[in-house]
């Protein structure tokens, strides 16, 4: 018996054009410009937008391609303790009371303290990654950085894993994003986040662990159902011997608990090691179209058609895994700026956070970022397994909205932002049909309903009071207003 | 969350107007169920999903079988510590309150539950688990076609609820929209500063005519305004009721208070979803497991006992689950690895409690893990027919046995 449940699908309408990938040579203009904003970026201001539509398509994404030589902002969070002093104290704390020096209540606060301390660390963390996410002039480099963290998802403060490793993880997505998609493969199989994020230091030659050799195939880069549990258990055995001493040191090879023998992997025979089976795996036709799949639907549209991921995976191919010129590939394709793709995302919590803070002129992320971040579901080293975060309608609940209206109403209120946000007061007049377009076009690009403008306009009348719109009641209307134009459905779209 | 256009949606729900007469003919004919005294129309089901994949064996204690201490020489839990059931099984030390629910006759325990062809990744096995379809790829879970099946006014915004941040699968329907309401203190619009933004915040979530189209349009409308009006209903709605138990303060706890909220605010809430862990126990087992059996354990005692204080505990079933149980043999970091069939709990005051299908059988392993002795969509139908009186068809696919716990 069938299951009458229709798919519901979120694939465009339409038919899919014979040459997806051809480049573009359509008309070029402040909405495009705004949509390449915001998906190889963090989207941004009229102005940021006003500036790549003055450029043509293609030297617009040669700017968001761009990679500095030399990073000028923090490659690491500040440290705010030390964690391997942290785990120091709670030690010497716990011998203290061993030896009755100490009482279990005084060593419990000093424990509690730790966790306070680690707390306050990823807090650190997160509002360091937010904050380049605003500062960037490499905005590319940190969305596939963001892309990369869903993709090689690891959780911080579970497992060992603490404030270091996460973000030397993430130093090393980044030195990776534009690069060599099977060298990240080879180094993140080494990463000491990892290691302990998916047991491959408990990895031995007397008991391999499978953990990571899985999900290394499963979600890294295959797909489920191009392995079978035979590969898993052989290639957990190559993968053995990569290990750290301190919970902070450097990794390194341990021949000793390396498993050298021969194994059998995806249909080979030989005495492979970790980098082998790496070599092995991105060799397999699944491993192009797995990550060409990933990038369309990041990047594009999702539940891409077969032949648009095989198109993708061919330009993965040809560049043998070099992220750059394939993404160039993409942000200047037809199938990028056609109507398909068009608002066919919705923004990711973090893209709607950094985009709204890009686009009001915050410029620094706010502590209450972090609970916010949560509320949205998506909080940056904290994905919700690794698999990463599912995206897509994943994202739309009642519960996730109310934070995103609940987020931009917050940011509103600081006066600042009312100030940084120049082009939404400043030279203006008190017209209230002009005000609407205005705050629609700033920042909508023009997409709400004629009916949605008009009730704009309304509001900044506000016809139950009288008051028509003046410099007595600007600031607080145009807030109001700016509330309810990031409230339209448009808004939760990339 | 109705993951579909507004379209389809509409013609779907004329087609369900036109074929689901007869199920709701049975639920009015038959209000009253022997032995519950719990109209159906007024029954909840809570579903527990365990994350992680919940080592059954360390929760459903097999003491009686050599071949679990010796295949857990640092992980078995001694005969001595085990809350024994009988001289074969027993709870978990850190299960007493559920222990004595279990005594009182209120917790079945439904052992080996699993199905064909196990799947050891966390998310297609979970993907199973929600959907009820192991055999190929689905969207919809299967409370979510449950809600499709059951009729339910479009006009409640509370059908069913999700205690969780993002909406899980198994609630995903095609015509009932699930809210995911995580706490009652983080849902609402806080900008809701006057009269005249709240009206103009619903009229500009209406679509009119959009100079683009998307295929998340409609459905981030229809969620935007569900929430704006599910919030500013839902506090007035529970305000009344009064908590009767002291919960724990865990996530679980919280999660289940905010259910007993929910039921006894009798909202028409058929199904309510919590989730609680991570059971994904690869090293060092037994202390997380152990806090989180406990934790479970002491949030479902307060959660009957506030139920029960409302007279809510008989038309209350609760239902555990998780996407696997774990190898049988501990592994080299004294935790366990990704195994296959694993116990299922059913608690309330409107079955018959007790333990039902066979114990984990040890001669039996499937390349070293629990061979699956009762197909999941056993118990699945087992609530659908037995506690919701509703057919399986356009539910689950195919036929499976009840289990006597209910009905």
């Amino acid at each position: 018996m069938a299951i009458m449940n229709a798919q519901p699908s979120f694939r465009p309408a339409g038919p899919l054009s014979a040459s997806p990938l051809a480049p573009y040579t359509g008309p070029w203009n402040a909405r495009l410009a705004a949509h390449l904003l915001r998906r190889a970026g963090f989207g941004g201001s009229p102005s940021d937008v006003a500036r790549l539509a003055r450029l043509s398509s293609g030297e617009a994404v040669e700017a968001m391609l761009f990679v500095p030589a030399v990073d000028p902002l923090p490659a690491l969070p500040p440290l705010v303790d030390d964690e391997s002093a942290l785990r120091v104290t709670v030690r010497n704390a716990k011998h203290e009371m061993a030896a009755n020096e100490m009482s279990p209540d005084a060593y419990k606060i000093v424990k509690k303290q730790r966790g306070f301390e680690r707390h306050e660390q990823e807090r650190a963390d997160v509002a360091w990654w937010l904050n380049r996410m605003l500062a960037t002039n490499a905005p590319l480099q940190e969305k596939m950085t963001l892309f990369l963290h869903g993709h090689f998802a690891t959780k911080t403060r579970s497992k060992g894993i603490y404030g270091l490793d996460i973000a030397e993880q993430n130093a090393l997505l980044r030195r990776h994003a534009l690069g060599n998609f099977r060298e990240l493969v080879h180094q993140i199989s080494k990463d000491r986040a990892m290691l302990k994020w998916l047991d491959g230091a408990r990895n031995v030659k007397a008991q391999p662990n499978e953990n990571y050799a899985r999900e290394l195939m499963e979600l890294f880069t295959l797909g489920i159902g191009n392995y079978t549990e035979h590969d898993v258990r052989e290639s957990a055995r190559a993968f053995t011997g990569w290990t750290f001493r301190k919970p902070d040191g450097p990794v390194y090879f341990d021949a000793a608990e390396h498993d050298d023998g021969v194994k059998t992997f995806l249909g080979r025979t030989g005495q492979f090691d970790g980098d082998a089976i790496v070599d092995i795996i991105m060799a397999q036709p699944a491993a192009s179209k797995f990550l060409a799949g990933k990038l369309l639907n990041f990047f594009v549209y999702n539940e891409p058609e077969p032949e648009l991921v095989e198109a993708l995976a061919a330009v993965l191919r040809k560049h043998d895994f070099d992220l750059k010129p394939v993404l160039a590939t993409l942000f200047q394709s037809q199938v990028f700026y056609s109507d398909r793709s068009y608002r066919a995302l919705v923004k990711s919590p973090v893209e709607f956070v950094v985009g709204t803070c890009r686009l009001l002129g915050v410029s620094e992320a706010q502590p209450e970022f972090f609970a916010v971040l949560t509320r949205m579901g998506q909080l940056p080293f904290r994905p919700p397994s690794v698999k990463g975060w599912d995206g897509g309608a994943s994202w739309l609940s009642s519960g996730t909205m109310l934070a995103r209206a609940n987020f931009v109403s917050s940011v509103l209120a600081v006066p600042a932002t009312m100030q940084s946000t120049t082009w939404l007061t400043q030279g203006a007049g008190f017209d209230s049909a002009e005000a609407s377009h205005r705050l629609v076009d700033g920042i909508l690009q023009g997409d709400a309903s004629p009916e949605s403008v008009a009730r704009l306009k309304t509001y900044l009348d506000d016809a139950d009071s009288g008051q028509k719109l003046s410099v007595e009641n600007f600031d607080q209307r145009m807030r109001g207003a700016a509330y309810l134009t990031m409230a339209m459905p448009a808004y939760q779209l990339a | 969350m109705k993951r579909t256009r507004f379209l389809l949606g509409t013609i779907s729900g004329l087609t369900l107007a036109a074929r689901s007469d007869s199920l709701f003919g049975l639920a009015i004919a038959q209000p009253v169920l022997p032995g519950n005294g719990s109209a159906v129309a007024e029954r909840v089901l809570v579903v527990v999903n365990l994350q992680g994949g919940n080592d059954g064996l360390n929760t459903i204690v097999p003491h009686g079988s050599p071949a679990y201490y010796r295949l857990r020489p640092s992980l078995a839990i001694a005969p001595s510590d085990v809350l024994a059931i009988d001289r074969e099984i027993g709870f978990n030390p850190k299960m007493k309150s559920l222990k004595s629910m279990y005594d009182n006759g209120l917790v079945a325990v439904v052992q080996g539950a699993g199905y064909p062809e196990p799947d050891h990744s966390h998310f297609r096995s979970t993907e199973i688990w929600q959907t009820g379809v192991p055999e190929r790829i689905e969207n919809s879970g299967w409370v979510g076609r449950f809600l499709d099946e059951s009729k339910l006014p479009e006009s409640n915004l509370f059908n069913a609820v999700a205690v969780s941040p993002v909406l899980p699968q198994v609630m995903i329907a095609r015509s009932v929209d699930v809210p995911a309401i995580e706490s009652l203190s983080g849902y609402g619009l806080e900008s809701d500063r006057n009269a005249s933004e709240r009206s103009a915040y619903s009229s500009v979530l209406r679509n009119g005519r959009m100079p683009f189209n998307s295929p998340y349009l409609a459905t981030v409308a229809e969620i935007e305004d569900h929430a704006q009006r599910g919030s500013e209903q839902l506090p007035k709605l529970v305000a009344g009721y009064r908590t009767s138990a002291s919960y724990p303060a865990t996530g679980i706890g919280r999660s289940l208070a905010l259910a007993a909220q929910i039921i006894g605010s009798k909202l028409g809430t058929r199904v309510i979803y919590v989730q609680h862990g991570s059971f994904d126990t690869h090293v060092s087992q037994r202390t997380p497991q152990d806090r989180l059996l406990g934790e479970l354990s002491d949030a479902l005692k307060a959660f009957y006992d506030d139920l029960a204080a409302h007279g809510n505990d008989k038309r209350t079933l609760t239902m555990t689950f998780s996407e696997f149980g774990r190898r049988v043999a501990e592994n080299a970091s004294r935790g366990t690895d990704h195994g296959e069939a694993g116990p299922m709990l059913l608690v309330g005051g409107g079955l018959k409690g007790g333990v039902y299908g066979q114990h984990p059988a040890f001669d039996r392993l499937d390349n070293g893990d629990i061979t699956y002795t009762t197909d999941f969509r056993s118990v699945y139908a087992t609530v659908i027919e037995k506690w919701f009186a509703c057919p399986t068809e356009g539910i689950i696919a195919g036929t499976f046995p009840t289990i006597a716990a209910l009905g």
